[in-house]
C-alpha cells in the first residue's frame, strides 16, 4: 500500500495535464494562424485582388484599403468568436473574390469611400469565418497576429503586382489577373451554390 | 471500498494536476534574467511595447521626449504600487491598450497630446504589474521587475527611434498598416477573452 502512495505521490507531482494535439505555445499558434489564410485559395485570391484594386486605384487607396481591410476583418472575426450568426458567409467570401477580381478587370475606379465601404463589408466576412474557426489550445494572440500578418502580406503581394501599372503591358497584366481571380471567385461561388 | 475511492480520487488528481510554476516564461528562470526575457515572450506585452513605441516614436521631438520620460516614469509608479502591496489583473488592459494604440497609429491624426500621454503611461503600468512573478521573494521579485522594467524600457525605446526615422510617405503608411494589423490581433483576443 505504501509503494502505491509513494508512486501516486510522484504521478502527482510531475504530471501534466493530458493535451492531444493542441498546439500549445507561440511558434505553433503564429504558424498555424499564418497558415490558415493561406490554405483557403478563396481568401487568396480575394487578398490579392485587394492589393491589386489598391494599387490600380493609386493614392489614397493604396493606404486606405490595407488599413480598413484587418480593421473591418477584426470586426468580423469578433463577430465570429461571438457566435453571432451571419448568413451566407462562405458565399460572402466567394463574391468578394468574384467582385474584386472584377473591379480589378474593369479598371474600375469608384471614389475611395465606395472602394473602402465595398473592401470593408468582404471583409467582415474574412474575419468572420476565421473567427469562428479559432482553434482553442493555441496561443491566441501568436494565431491572430500570424493570421492577420498573413493577410497583410497578401495585400502586399497585391499591391507589388498591381505595381506594374505604371506600364502599358503591367496595366494589362494586373487586368489579366483581375480577370482570373473573378473567374476563380465564379467558380467558387458555383461550388457552394 | 475507501481505496478504491482513493484510488479514484489519486486518478482525478493525476489526471487534473499540472506542474506548479511561479509567473515564469522560462521554466527554471527567474529574477533579474527572467524579467529581463519576460516581455520579449509574453506577445501581449511585446505587442503593446511595440505598439507604444511605434506612437511615441510619430510624434515630434518636443512630446516625444515627454513620453519617453513619462514611460519609465509610470513602469516606477507602478513597482512602487507593487511593494505597497496593490494587484490588479491588467491583461484585457494591456490588450485595449494594444488597440488603442494600433488604432491611433492607423488613424495617423494629430491628437491632443494628453492622449498620447496617457496610453503610454497607462501601458507603462498596466505592463509592470501584470509582470510581477508568483511565489518568490520581495528581493526575487524586485529583481524580476528591474528586468522587466530595464528590457521593456530598451524595447519602447529603440521602437520609438525606428519610428521617428519613418519620415518617407511610404514608410509612415508601413507604420500606419502596422498599427492596423496590432489593433487588429489585440481586438480578436479580446473578444475571445470575453467568450471564455
Amino acid at each position: 500500500m505504501r509503494r502505491v502512495v509513494l508512486i501516486v505521490s510522484i504521478s502527482v507531482a510531475f504530471a501534466e495535464s493530458a493535451a492531444a494535439h493542441t498546439g500549445h505555445g507561440l511558434a505553433s499558434g503564429f504558424t498555424g494562424g499564418f497558415l490558415h489564410p493561406l490554405f483557403g485559395p478563396d481568401h487568396v485570391v480575394a487578398m490579392v485582388a485587394v492589393g491589386l484594386w489598391g494599387a490600380f486605384l493609386g493614392s489614397p487607396a493604396i493606404i486606405i484599403l490595407p488599413i480598413v481591410f484587418p480593421l473591418m476583418m477584426a470586426f468580423g472575426g469578433v463577430l465570429g468568436i461571438l457566435g453571432i450568426p451571419l448568413p451566407g458567409v462562405e458565399i460572402g467570401i466567394a463574391v468578394s473574390a468574384a467582385v474584386l477580381g472584377l473591379m480589378v478587370a474593369l479598371a474600375a475606379k469608384p471614389h475611395i469611400a465606395i472602394a473602402a465601404i465595398l473592401v470593408g463589408l468582404f471583409a467582415i466576412f474574412h474575419g468572420y469565418a476565421h473567427g469562428a474557426e479559432f482553434p482553442d489550445g493555441a496561443d491566441a494572440l501568436a494565431y491572430s497576429l500570424g493570421f492577420v500578418i498573413a493577410t497583410g502580406l497578401l495585400h502586399l503581394c497585391g499591391i507589388a503586382f498591381g505595381l506594374l501599372t505604371q506600364w502599358p503591358q503591367g496595366r494589362l497584366a494586373v487586368r489579366a489577373a483581375g480577370s482570373a481571380i473573378a473567374i476563380a471567385g465564379l467558380a467558387f461561388l458555383g461550388r457552394l451554390i | 471500498m475507501r481505496r478504491g475511492g482513493a484510488a479514484v480520487a489519486a486518478i482525478a488528481c493525476v489526471a487534473v494536476s499540472g506542474p506548479a510554476q511561479a509567473h515564469t516564461v522560462i521554466a527554471g528562470m527567474s529574477g533579474f534574467p527572467g524579467g529581463l526575457l519576460h516581455p520579449l515572450l509574453v506577445p501581449a506585452h511585446a505587442l503593446l511595447l511595440l505598439t507604444l513605441g511605434l506612437v511615441a516614436g510619430a510624434q515630434a521631438w518636443p512630446q516625444r521626449r515627454i513620453l519617453m520620460l513619462l514611460f519609465p516614469l509610470s513602469q516606477i509608479a507602478a513597482v512602487v504600487l507593487i511593494v505597497l502591496a496593490f494587484a490588479a489583473d491588467t491583461q484585457n488592459a494591456i490588450l485595449w491598450l494594444g488597440a488603442i494604440a494600433g488604432a491611433l497609429l492607423a488613424l495617423a491624426r494629430p491628437l491632443p497630446r494628453v492622449v498620447t500621454a496617457c496610453v503610454i503611461a497607462a501601458g507603462g503600468v498596466a505592463l509592470m504589474l501584470d509582470s510581477v512573478p508568483a511565489l518568490l521573494s520581495v528581493q526575487e521579485t524586485l529583481s524580476a521587475l528591474s528586468g522587466t522594467a530595464f528590457s521593456a524600457f530598451v524595447l519602447f525605446a529603440l521602437t520609438a527611434g525606428l519610428s521617428s526615422r519613418l519620415t518617407r510617405p511610404w514608410q509612415m503608411t508601413g507604420r500606419r498598416i502596422l498599427g492596423s494589423w496590432a489593433a487588429a490581433s489585440a481586438i480578436l483576443v479580446l473578444a475571445l477573452r470575453l467568450v471564455k
